[in-house]
C-alpha cells in the first residue's frame, strides 16, 4: 500500500512530463502545419500501435528477453571480474587494459562477428548486450570497491579482519552507489545495443521490426516501434530504480 | 611510582623498547620516530601529548599492530615479544575520525568489531544493546550515522571500541573535533566509563589541560623526529570533576608542561621556517 503510493508519487512527474510533450506535439506540429509523412501525430502512432499490436507484442518481449538475458550476464561477469581484481590485484593489471582495448570500440562494431559466431537468433543479441555492459559495471564497481580510505580499511584490519573480512563488510557495501551507477548505464546500453543487432540481422525484435518497416515505407510503424520500444525501457528503469533503493538503502 | 617488586610480579601490560620508525632509504630518510621506551601498568590511564607532526600517529600505528617497528626494537604485550602485525586483533585501537559505516546503523556500528571477531548478529547485538543507556545513546540504536551529532557519533565510536574487549584501549585525539563544551563533557563522561570498565588505555591529545585531567601519567613527546621528552605522573585524586583544573596541583603541573610543550612546539615551527 505504501510501496503503491510512493510509487504514485514517484511516477507523477515523469508522466505529466510525457503527456505534456505529446500535447505539445500533438497540437504543436498541427499548427506549424508539418505533413503527417514527416512527423505522424502521437493520435495516429497510438493507433498504429494498437493496430499493429500482435506483431509489436511479440518483438517487444524478444527484445526485452534479449536486453534483460545480455544486462543479467554481462552484469555477473563484470561483477565477478571486479571482485577477483580486487583480490588478486596482478589480475587487474593483466586484464584492464584488454578491457579498455576492447571497449575503445563500439560494442555495435562486434554485431557482424558476433553474428557470425552465434547466428540470428537471441543468443547473439544476449552476447552483445552483455559485451555492451561488463565493461561499464566492471570500472564502476571497481572505483566503488577502491573507495574506502586506507583508516577505514586499518580499522577493520585492527579488529583482526582479513581480505574476505574487509571485502564483504566494507568494501562491498560502500561499492554499492557505485555499482548502481554502472547497473543504470549498463541497461541502458544493453537495450541500444541489443535494438540495434536486431536491426542488422534478427528473426524477430524491436530493431528488425522497426528494419522492415523502413524497407517498406511505413513510418508510422516504424515511430509506433518506437514508441512501444520506449515504455520498454521505461518499466525496466523503473525495475532498476526499485533495485536501487534496496542496494543503497541507507541514503 | 610501581616499585621494583611488583614490576617482576607483574609485567608492564605495554612496553616500547627502543622503538624506531624510518621511512625510505638513506640519503632522503625521514625518521618518524626514535628511541622510544616506555611502558604501560595494567589499567593505568596514560596521555600523550606533543606538537603536531611529532609522530604520535606513527607510534599508534606501531602499537596497533598496523605498521611493523623497525627491527632495532621492540614492542612487548603482557611482556612478550610481539612480532609483525602479532598485535592485529589484540588491542582495540579508536582512530582520530569515527570512520562510522554510513550503511549501518548506529547498533550495526557499535557491533562491528564484535561480527569480524565471528560473533553471531543477535548475540553481538544483544550485547551492545546493554551498553546503549550507558553511552548516552539509547533510543538511537536504529538510527544512522548521519543523523548524529559529532559527539554522538564519537560516542558510538568509543563504543565499538569498548565492545571489541581487549585490555588495552588507544585513542587518538577522539575529542579533537569537538566543540570546548561537548568535550569536557565527554572527558568525565570517559573517566566514568574508565572506572567503571578498568581497561589499560592510551590517550593521545595535543591539548595539555585534558592529559592532565584524563591521566595517571602524561608523557610528552619531543618534535620530529619524535621521541620521549619526559614522563609526569599525575596524582591528582580521583574520580576527578571539574573542579579540579583550577587546584593549585593542577595549575603546577600545567606550568611544567607548558613550558616542555612550548620548547618543542618552537622547534617544529622554527624547523618547518627556512
Amino acid at each position: 500500500m505504501a510501496y503503491g503510493l510512493r510509487f504514485i508519487r514517484s511516477a507523477w512527474p515523469v508522466a505529466s512530463a510525457l503527456a505534456l510533450l505529446l500535447l505539445l506535439w500533438q497540437f504543436g506540429a498541427a499548427a506549424l502545419d508539418i505533413p503527417t509523412y514527416i512527423l505522424p501525430r502521437p493520435a495516429e502512432i497510438f493507433v498504429t500501435a494498437i493496430a499493429k499490436w500482435p506483431l509489436l507484442g511479440d518483438a517487444l518481449t524478444v527484445t526485452l528477453i534479449e536486453a534483460v538475458g545480455g544486462f543479467l550476464l554481462g552484469a555477473a561477469i563484470g561483477i565477478v571480474l571486479a571482485v577477483l581484481m580486487i583480490l588478486v590485484p596482478p589480475l587487474e593489471a593483466l586484464l584492464m587494459p584488454i578491457a579498455v582495448v576492447i571497449n575503445a570500440v563500439p560494442s555495435i562494431a562486434f554485431v557482424p562477428l558476433v553474428l557470425l559466431w552465434f547466428g540470428l537468433g537471441m543468443e547473439s543479441k544476449i552476447a552483445i548486450g552483455a559485451l555492451a555492459v561488463v565493461l561499464v559495471v566492471l570500472l564502476n564497481l571497481l572505483a566503488g570497491l577502491k573507495r574506502p580510505e586506507a583508516d577505514a580499511i586499518n580499522l577493520m584490519r585492527s579488529f583482526g579482519a582479513g581480505r574476505i573480512g574487509i571485502l564483504w563488510r566494507l568494501q562491498l557495501p560502500a561499492a554499492m552507489p557505485g555499482l548502481v551507477t554502472g547497473l543504470r548505464v549498463g541497461l541502458a546500453r544493453s537495450t541500444i545495443a541489443v535494438i540495434v543487432a536486431e536491426m542488422m540481422g534478427a528473426y524477430s525484435g524491436i530493431g528488425q521490426v522497426i528494419y522492415q518497416a523502413t524497407g517498406q515505407v511505413d513510418y508510422l510503424t516504424v515511430w509506433a516501434a518506437v514508441f512501444v520500444a520506449s515504455l520498454g525501457s521505461l518499466a525496466l528503469y523503473g525495475v532498476l530504480v526499485a533495485i536501487d533503493r534496496k542496494l543503497v538503502w541507507w541514503r | 611510582m610501581p616499585d621494583e617488586t611488583t614490576a617482576v610480579a607483574t609485567p608492564p601490560h605495554l612496553q616500547l623498547v627502543n622503538v624506531w620508525k624510518r621511512f625510505g632509504e638513506a640519503p632522503k630518510q625521514t625518521v618518524a620516530v626514535r628511541n622510544v621506551d616506555l611502558s604501560i601498568e595494567p589499567g593505568a590511564f596514560v596521555t600523550l601529548i606533543g606538537p603536531s607532526g611529532c609522530g604520535k600517529s606513527t607510534l599508534f600505528s606501531m602499537i596497533s599492530g598496523l605498521l611493523p617497528p623497525d627491527s632495532d626494537g621492540s614492542l612487548l604485550l603482557n611482556g612478550k615479544v610481539q612480532q609483525d602485525g602479532a598485535l592485529l586483533g589484540k588491542i582495540a585501537f579508536m582512530p582520530q575520525r569515527d570512520l562510522l559505516f554510513p550503511w549501518r546503523t548506529v547498533l550495526d556500528n557499535a557491533t562491528l568489531a564484535l561480527e569480524v571477531e565471528g560473533m553471531p548478529r543477535r548475540r553481538a547485538r544483544a550485547k551492545a544493546e546493554a551498553l546503549f543507556p550507558e553511552f548516552g545513546l539509547g533510543g538511537f540504536e536504529q538510527h544512522y550515522p548521519h543523523q548524529l551529532s559529532g559527539g554522538m557519533r564519537q560516542r558510538v565510536a568509543l563504543m565499538r571500541t569498548f565492545l571489541f574487549e581487549r585490555d588495552l584501549i588507544l585513542l587518538d585525539e577522539p575529542f579533537g573535533a569537538l566543540d570546548a563544551l561537548t568535550r569536557s563533557m565527554m572527558q568525565r563522561w570517559l573517566l566514568d566509563i574508565w572506572a567503571k570498565h578498568r581497561r589499560t588505555v592510551l590517550f593521545i591529545t595535543h591539548d595539555i589541560d585534558e592529559a592532565i585531567f584524563l591521566g595517571d601519567k602524561v608523557v610528552v613527546m619531543t618534535a620530529r623526529p619524535g621521541t620521549i621528552k619526559c614522563e609526569e605522573a599525575i596524582t591528582l585524586p580521583r574520580p576527578r570533576d571539574l573542579g579540579v583544573v583550577t587546584t593549585p596541583e593542577f595549575m603546577a603541573v600545567k606550568k611544567k608542561l607548558l613550558a616542555v610543550v612550548e620548547e618543542e612546539s618552537l622547534k617544529t615551527f622554527a624547523a618547518a621556517s627556512p
